[in-house]
């Protein structure tokens, strides 16, 4: 397994002083994924993906419960695992330095790992459908769709063994998640890594994930097959959402 | 925003966007003309000093004629006290307090973008640290603390330059701090810090550039009140000392003959005035084109 989490609980404390309240984000969630394969998991807005994503790749401890990245648990100097973890995110919008030249963002992986881009920043444009001469470009010149195909290419610069999608088509038009969905499906062929891919939208997640699931107020209520689940879905939440699509 | 090709058809992964068509360069959005006219009104401000170290309108410190005369030719802003030229004075005196309002304002930014952004980014007992001070200060009136600052320091041109930075740093860091916070939470920096960028990478690569329009913009605000904080200290007698000119020294020296030689004071006074109000224009101006909307929202 690139990826276990074994009842995993994340805790927030919130609001004033005095009147403080406790909420969990996640609450004994027990996840994996294998190398290669794409997990998918949904839930409506606020059931915990993100968080979910931030303990998987290390950016939130958990309050109690176990990770594991490839067999170990996280070491203590994140740059021992520079890397060999990405993460394409939400926001088109916020997901490139606006004073930074696109071939500098996709390049920026790999100098910090002190390695020179040589020319694998244009190989990368192009391995996500686009010229090699968006490198001199600024991200207000680029569509959404074509950011989010800039946020892929330096996710898989470094050719990490996991990456996280976290909701990285929901602000897309649909033909453009079509073809973002389609481009990773062949990076995916061609690379191998293993991927978490966080949607709320249950057709976008279909298109690309071995395995569901479920997530509902911080917990995780169903796993299942992707195949099994579209079909035969066995919790009463997953049904419903399912109806809805 | 996103005048941009799109990939035509259906977009089977390999097929690459055009470069072509897609219309280049950075944002070329202008200043307005009224902050150009506020620019104008700098730089030539800035030539006026600068004329005063050669002496172009005259020795400051020569005796050209009688006493307390109105302006007339040979003293085209009349006479002081002595029968210097007042022209020549006001010169030096807005050299004297560009420069002073100018280095403290570079200090102020320098300690606002180190402690604003590394409380914003980091948050913590730093943050706490910073944000107090920042309160203290804050509870001061601004010219309290400049005469505090005279009293410990002795009046010069020292207790004005550190005036002038405790009492424009603490809206600076601020606001310095809130944009950072703004900053840190985007997607970008989320994904260096994934990559494995450490705190110089992030710090230095990503939030510093994403707030230097706000230190900017802030910096050109703090150079006017700058200018007024060393008017009205020099004015008080606490800041630059005669016979160096400032635009203070020379408010302060005018008003004791407000009622025979009016001029006296005019000429600074007016100097003063067009300085603060050309450059709040110009900061306006710097606002609209460099601030991002929602780091503006924070304020
Ligand atoms: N840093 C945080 N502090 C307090 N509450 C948080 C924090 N992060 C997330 N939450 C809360 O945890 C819950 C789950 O959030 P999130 O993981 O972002 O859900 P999702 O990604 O599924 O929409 C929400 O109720 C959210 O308000
Ligand atoms: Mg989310």
């Amino acid at each position: 397994m690139i990826l276990d989490l074994t009842d995993v609980t994340v805790s927030f404390t919130t609001g004033p002083p005095l009147r403080r309240t406790r909420l969990d984000a996640m609450r004994g969630v027990s996840l994996s994924v294998a190398e290669g394969e794409t997990l998918g998991l949904v839930g409506e807005s606020g059931s915990g993906k993100t968080t979910t994503s931030r303990v998987a790749l290390g950016l939130q401890r958990p309050t109690s419960g176990t990770v594991r990245f490839d067999g170990r648990p996280f070491p203590r100097r994140r740059k021992d695992l520079a890397g060999r973890m990405q993460a394409v995110l939400q926001h088109p919008h916020w997901s490139l330095n606006p004073r930074m030249r696109i071939g500098q963002s996709v390049a920026e992986p790999l100098a910090v790992l002190g390695k020179d881009a040589g020319s694998l920043v244009p190989e990368a444009l192009e391995q996500v459908g686009l010229e090699p001469g968006f490198a001199d470009r600024y991200p207000h010149e680029l569509s959404g769709g074509q950011r989010q195909r800039v946020s892929i290419a330096r996710a898989l610069i470094t050719r990490p063994s996991f990456i996280v999608f976290d909701e990285a088509v929901s602000a897309l038009d649909v033909s453009v998640q079509v073809q973002i969905l389609n481009l990773l499906k062949d990076l995916q062929a061609e690379y191998g890594f293993a991927a978490l891919f966080i949607s709320h939208d249950l057709g976008a997640v279909r298109y690309v994930a071995d395995r569901i699931a479920v997530m509902r107020g911080g917990e995780v209520v169903e796993t299942a097959d992707a195949v099994t689940f579209y079909s035969a879905p066995e919790h009463p939440y997953s049904r419903q959402l399912l109806e809805s699509l | 925003m996103n005048r941009t090709t799109r990939v035509k058809g259906t977009a089977r992964a390999k097929r690459t966007a055009s470069v072509k068509g897609t219309a280049g360069g950075r944002r070329a959005r202008r200043l307005d003309p009224l902050s150009l006219t506020g620019l104008g009104c700098l730089l030539l401000l800035v030539l006026v000093a600068l004329g005063s170290l050669v002496h172009a309108g005259g020795d400051p410190d020569a005796i050209v004629g009688p006493r307390l005369q109105p302006p007339g030719p040979g003293w085209w802003l009349g006479t002081d006290n002595l029968g210097r030229s007042m022209l020549p004075r006001v010169m030096e005196g807005v050299g004297t307090t560009l420069l002073l309002s100018s280095a403290a304002v570079l200090v102020t930014a320098a300690l606002s973008a180190g402690f604003g952004i590394l409380a914003g980014y980091r948050g913590g007992y730093l943050n706490e640290l910073v944000m107090r001070v920042v309160e203290l200060l804050y509870s001061f009136p601004a010219i309290v603390l400049a005469i505090l600052v005279a009293a410990v320091a002795g009046p010069g041109q020292l207790a004005a330059v550190a005036s002038i930075v405790l009492v424009t740093i603490p809206l600076m860091i601020r606001l310095v701090r809130a944009a950072a916070v703004a900053v840190a939470e985007r997607d970008y920096v989320t994904a260096a810090a994934i990559s494995g960028a450490g705190l110089p990478r992030i710090l230095g690569r990503h939030i510093l550039p994403n707030v230097a329009g706000t230190i900017a913009v802030q910096g050109t605000y703090a150079l006017s009140v700058g200018i007024s904080v060393e008017g009205g200290l020099s004015f008080l007698g606490f800041g630059v000392q005669p016979p160096q000119a400032s635009l203070g020294v020379l408010i302060r020296q005018g008003g004791t003959y407000m009622m025979a030689a009016p001029w006296l004071i005019i000429g600074p006074g007016v100097v003063l005035v067009l300085a603060i109000l050309s450059i709040n224009v110009l900061g306006d101006g710097l606002r609209d084109r460099f601030e991002p909307r929602e780091t503006r929202a924070l304020i």
